[in-house]
């Protein structure tokens, strides 16, 4: 209770650090909001010349990405202490020592630490995307759906950040492999922007057997318009989600501590 | 602490491209060991200088205190704690100012980092407050306690980080290089602070330093490591007692002597009037020496120079000095 309330004053101090740079926080959040939007209008412009993709209509596709961008976009808002890119600035710098000499847990630091409000921008964009998604298609709601919904969205959080922790990890390591990692997290939520039975069979078995992408994202949507699943999983595929989540996030902390063992023993 | 050593793996560089790219697949390590069998007890109260030059094992050892790692081998226990076993309940009880890096918030007014570390030192806030207030009294903080820390100068900077180290009133704190890179009026402010709250709170404190003048005016007792090994453990006084062998007498006459020589002394004249008398002082008290003097010349001044403590510190670190007479074991902390 306590690690929590510090955990909220942490980020209360980061908020009111950031509300010192202002201008450059319009900025990002006006930028970023632009360039994930032009993005997704330039796909809106191909579908509208073909049609649909592997048989999904613009409004299902954007359903998807509405999804993946609201999840992603508010993991990287509250994970972005552990976004590695960031940590093994960290890491290099020794700031973590300087962590490791305050009595809160080093987990609720660590995500205590950064708190990037700007991201609110990419979150922004996916409301809007997902809002248009819901005028377009037409599911038949139901109170299980409707429940469902954010389930799946917070798996899909989850999911992610645990993903940038482990990256993080490995920085205790290695500071050299951050670029392996971002392609499963920053590639892995463009993967999920489209329906997965359009990739080759090895891709999916990849983002279905290794990193279970596809539990987060395409069972779902499928589930919510009432799709049959051309891939013939079991019928419990769709509510996988969760316990993706919470494989990943266990997978993540426990590694989070090994990695933390191997810094005090080997140094920095 | 107790016989402790560090190793630490560091991979070795090889030359050119093909080096490094071996060096990618199968990296090759040699073993340093940062700190080499080191043992040491700080009794409750004590001011210790630990003193030792760059890559000497200061940091690595100040790590192993304060729990940022683990040691290779031997034992560190602080008021009954392992450090790094059981890190967030030990930390709560020390404070630690690495002179080169802030533990405060870089973007917010100084306040603003103090006032967190109530809650998160479960400090009772009334104490809280007497402790700030008196401590920004003693620091001279009043006019910048407002301002960010980043726009603060690096004395003002280091006395904000004292500060914040001592306001959940630790028992024990470890001070490394609190003076680096400061001008004289600034480090005699953070001496000035240390050595009270060392007298008036009773804290324990562990400084390491390379501003010798911080050992000289603070410190009772000095550890001095090199190499990873402890050279010297003991008082200041003793040090000197033990190593100074070079002193001198400059003498000032009020009329040139043809015969300035003294049975057992080697005098150099410098002038008509001036000459220099060299002696140990470990076999000839200066007060001997002078009444010798006094005896046969007329003087009309007068002074006894002892080598400044960094010849003396020199000296071990070149000669290795101690290596022939360890100071008495200490075991335990």
């Amino acid at each position: 209770m306590w690690t929590l309330q510090m955990y909220l004053r942490l980020i209360a101090i980061q908020l009111r650090s950031q509300m010192q740079y202002r201008a450059s926080f319009w900025l990002e959040l006006i930028s970023t909001g632009l360039l994930n939007g032009s993005i997704f209008l330039s796909l809106a412009l191909i579908l509208e010349r073909f049609g649909n993709i592997g048989g999904w209509t613009l409004g299902e596709i954007a359903f998807l990405v509405g999804m993946i961008e609201m999840s992603f976009g508010c993991m990287d808002m509250i994970f972005s202490g552990f976004d590695p890119d960031h940590f093994s600035v960290w890491m290099r710098q020794g700031t973590f020592d300087q962590v490791m000499l305050r009595p809160i847990n080093l987990f609720w630091q660590v995500l205590g630490s950064r708190f990037l409000l700007r991201r609110l921008g990419r979150i922004l964009q996916g409301v809007v995307i997902f809002g248009m998604a819901l005028t377009m298609v037409d599911i038949q709601w139901t109170i299980i759906k409707l429940l469902y919904l954010p389930v799946v969205l917070i798996s899909q959080l989850i999911t992610m950040g645990a993903l940038f922790m482990m990256g993080s990890t490995i920085t205790f390591w290695t500071i050299q492999s951050i670029e392996a990692v971002n392609v499963l997290t920053y590639g892995g939520t463009d993967m999920m922007s489209y329906p997965m039975h359009i990739y080759p069979a090895w891709l999916r078995s990849f983002y279905t057997y290794i990193i279970p992408f596809i539990f987060l994202n395409y069972y779902p949507a499928l589930y919510l318009f009432g799709k049959p699943d051309p891939l013939h999983f079991p019928a419990f595929a769709p509510f996988l989600a969760p316990l993706v989540a919470a494989i990943f996030l266990t997978a993540a902390l426990w590694f989070w501590r090994v990695g933390v063992r191997h810094y005090q023993g080997a140094g920095s | 602490m107790k016989n402790v050593y560090k190793l630490f793996r560091v991979a070795k560089r090889r030359a050119g491209l093909w080096g490094s790219l071996q060096g990618l697949v199968r990296p090759e390590y040699r073993e340093v060991r940062a700190v080499d069998g080191v043992s040491f007890t700080l009794e409750r109260g004590e001011l210790v200088g630990y003193l030792g030059p760059n890559g000497a094992g200061k940091s690595t050892t100040i790590k192993m205190l304060t729990g940022l790692l683990v040691p290779s081998g031997g034992e560190v226990v602080v008021n009954g704690f392992v450090p790094w076993r059981d890190r967030a309940r030990y930390v709560a009880r020390i404070g630690a100012v690495f002179g080169q890096r802030t533990t405060l918030w870089w973007d917010l007014p100084v306040i603003e980092s103090f006032e967190l570390l109530q809650p998160m030192y479960r400090v009772p806030r009334e104490r809280f407050r007497r402790s700030l207030d008196e401590f920004i009294g003693l620091l001279d903080m009043e006019e910048f306690i407002h301002t960010p820390v980043r726009s603060l100068s690096l004395g003002q900077r280091m006395r904000a980080d004292l500060c914040a180290a001592l306001l959940h009133e630790p028992e024990l704190v470890f001070l490394d290089e609190p003076t680096i890179g400061l001008d004289v009026v600034a480090k005699e402010r953070i001496r000035q602070f240390i050595r009270h709250i060392h007298r008036e709170r009773g804290v324990t404190v562990l400084l390491t330093t390379h501003d010798l003048s911080d050992v000289e005016r603070l410190c009772e007792r000095l550890m001095i490591l090199d190499h990873g090994k402890l050279l010297y453990d003991g008082s200041l006084a003793d040090l000197n007692h033990r190593f100074e062998s070079d002193w001198q007498i400059v003498v000032t006459f009020e009329e040139p002597y043809a015969d300035i020589s003294l049975p057992g002394f080697a005098p150099v004249r410098q002038g008509d009037l001036r000459a220099v008398y060299p002696f140990d002082h470990r076999r000839v008290a200066s007060a001997d020496l002078i009444q010798q003097l006094l005896q046969r010349y007329r003087i009309a001044d007068l002074e006894v120079r002892r080598p400044p403590l960094e010849e003396t510190i020199r000296r071990i670190y070149e000669e290795r000095l101690l290596l022939a007479a360890p100071p008495p074991a200490r075991v335990g902390m």
